[in-house]
């Protein structure tokens, strides 16, 4: 019988072919494109129609107004017409207007994009670094004190609220000792010396959000990269290795982590999800400029547009990680590379 | 109750008794069960405990704590510490709403998938795989700035987005299940899909249901913190996560120790809280494991 490798958080089959894969892909955007256009025409609350029902305050009573602003939104058309009109717009990049900022949503993201890529990559990336390197000590001294502490302090990051968590830095490292700043990418209306003052600058603002995100992904990622470890350890080929005498670092990290990151691939891309949650909760909370802090005012503002515009964005950013870890796979698993072949 | 029922239940009860015998009941098991038992009795309990009504404005304003209010007032005056206590109700109730609704249906969506499959399978898993690549929290914000944000919705909207994962683990061990002599009689018997999944798929697989509730449960105390914590918790249902929120928008937060006695206390509760369910499902790790080993 084919084991499957799947458990909470296991997206795609990790060794199925590729065309299934890509087309799997495909039709979840188009499914994410479809949500994106059928929640404001099926969802009560949008505030164009507010201006065409006659109970609400916002009623229009000019029929000719009320008509020709139907007909600037193209509502009077058929619903596939529109749906068609729709999947045409954003073929040509246009993601709408925002109602609130009245500027166009795909301006504001590419605006505030770049802010949560810097947030959230280095992230990421530390975190996969500090999990799986304790994890796999952990791992290799499975049940010794070191062990538990770590499995201890891993849980506790787990377990506190990613913002929890962030209130408690800003409050120890930002108030108290007052060593960076309390919000906001660069500060206000500075004048830099030179581009490496500025740069300083956004790096200090950058620290503890980053730290908070890190600090919280790698919570979660521990407990993966520690079981992992020892399901490796457990294997024949491990015992075979200790017993040609090879040292204990070629054991440990040649031969034991190495094959313990590869099922830890797949789930590390399916957290970008539980990353871009965290991220949204850090931005509002420090007032970073990224796309998380946009979508919060948005909420505030009720600024539809804006929101389906950053939720679109954040489905093709899973999107692309899954397909990042697939190709990942296949460079890391040499296996992978030529036939799907059965566990 | 007829006969029948009672027996079904006993027989159910006694495989379960069994299971957890058989494996080793850890200390984590039981700290968790303490934790969430503790909070439990917390929200059971909030009328006789809280020494205020949650919602009546009892004192001053941003009192700090004094014998009659030990964790302060909050800035229109409601006595925190009640707040607190009854938080306990709404966290755990979405917690345990959500976390039933999200098994339910991985079980429901897992066991058929798995008993039937063929293409009802591979359809099914597809939306599966399609589910969970949708980003969750960015998702919930688009649909509850629609929608409103009832607790209800809330509930359905952490269910609803939270079954796709429990689904596949339940149906990898449903295609299992599948293949033991004793299904395929009672197939060949004339049982039905629904019998089937109903006497024997359920509670083979309760283990595994348990453990995914208690792991779902724990994941939507932390949405709902997180929403609340974005705004967007009902703002008549005052929720951990919400207190949070409202702490924080009280001016001038960060220049006072207002938050130890308003913000933390919340903040420690959901932690807490959240550890509970997590050791829990650590501790019943070796019970739904076994199973996994002999069948998988």
């Amino acid at each position: 019988m084919v084991r499957r490798r799947s458990g909470p958080g296991w997206a795609f089959p990790a060794r199925a072919p590729w065309a299934p894969r890509l087309a799997l892909y495909l039709l979840t955007l188009w499914g994410m494109l479809t949500l994106n256009f059928l929640l404001p025409r099926a969802m009560p609350g949008d505030p164009l129609l507010a201006l065409m029902d006659p109970e609400s305050d916002a009623y229009l009573a000019d029929p000719g107004i009320r008509e020709r602003i139907l007909q600037y939104y193209g509502l009077d058309r058929p619903l596939w017409e529109q749906y068609l009109v729709y999947l045409g717009r954003l073929a040509r990049g246009e993601l709408g207007w925002s109602i609130a900022l009245n500027t166009s949503v795909a301006g504001l993201l590419a605006e505030h994009l770049p802010w949560t890529l810097l947030l959230m990559v280095p992230s990421i990336l530390l975190a996969t670094l500090i999990s799986v390197w304790a994890g796999a000590h952990a791992g290799w001294r499975r049940d010794t004190r070191v062990d538990r502490a770590l499995l201890v302090a891993f849980l506790l990051l787990d377990t506190v609220p990613i913002f929890l968590l962030g209130i408690l830095l800003l409050m120890v490292f930002g108030v108290y000792l007052g060593r960076f700043p309390l919000s906001g990418g660069q500060t206000p209306f500075a004048s830099y010396a030179s581009p490496w003052a500025q740069l300083a600058d956004i790096l200090r603002h950058l620290a503890l959000p980053m730290a908070t995100l890190t600090l919280g992904l790698a919570g979660r990622n521990f407990l993966l990269a520690r079981n992992s470890m020892v399901t490796v350890l457990g294997m024949e080929f491990m015992q075979v290795a200790r017993g040609k005498g090879l040292p204990e670092p070629t054991l440990k990290y040649r031969h034991g982590l190495r094959n313990a990151v590869l099922p830890l691939v797949t789930r590390f891309a399916m957290q970008m999800g539980a990353a871009l949650t965290g991220m949204i909760l850090i931005e509002t909370l420090f007032a970073y400029p990224g796309m998380g802090r946009l979508m919060f005012t948005a909420v505030a503002a009720r600024d539809y547009p804006v929101l389906e515009g950053g939720f679109l964005v954040a489905g093709v950013a899973v999107l692309l990680a899954n397909a990042l870890a697939d190709l990942s796979y296949a460079w890391l698993d040499p296996r992978t590379r030529e036939a799907p072949c059965p566990t | 109750m007829s006969y029948v029922e009672v027996a079904q239940v006993r027989s159910a009860v006694h495989r379960l008794h069994r299971r957890l015998g058989s494996a080793r009941v850890s200390g984590i098991f039981w700290l968790g069960l303490g934790i969430l038992a503790l909070f439990g009795g917390l929200a059971l309990a909030a009328p006789w405990i809280a020494p205020h009504d949650p919602r009546a404005f009892v004192g001053p304003p941003l009192a700090p704590p004094s014998p009659g209010h030990p964790l302060g007032t909050n800035d229109v005056g409601q006595d925190i510490l009640s707040e607190l206590i009854f938080g306990a109700r709404i966290s755990l109730g979405v917690g345990l709403l959500a976390g039933g609704l999200a098994v339910a249906l991985a079980t429901l969506v897992g066991a058929v998938a798995g008993y039937r499959g063929g293409t009802v399978d591979a359809v099914l898993m597809r939306w599966v795989d399609a589910m969970l690549v949708l980003p969750r929290l960015p998702l919930m914000i688009v649909v509850a700035a629609y929608v409103g944000t009832g607790l209800p919705v809330v509930i359905l909207l952490i269910a609803l987005l939270g079954w796709p994962a429990p689904a596949r683990v339940i149906r990898a061990q449903a295609l299992a299940i599948r293949r033991r002599a004793h299904i395929q009689s009672a197939r060949l018997f004339g049982a039905g899909l629904g019998y089937i999944v109903r006497r024997h798929l359920v509670p083979e697989l309760s283990p595994l249901i348990v453990a995914i509730f208690v792991g779902q449960a724990g994941r939507a105390v932390m949405l709902e913190a997180g929403l609340a914590f974005l705004g967007l918790g009902d703002p008549t249902a005052k929720s951990w996560g919400l207190m949070i929120r409202y702490a924080l928008d009280s001016g001038g937060f960060f220049f006072t120790h207002r938050w130890v006695w308003w913000l933390l206390p919340p903040g420690l509760g959901l932690t807490l809280l959240l550890l509970g369910f997590a050791l829990l499902g650590m501790g019943l790790e070796p019970w739904t494991h076994p199973l996994t080993r002999r069948h998988g």
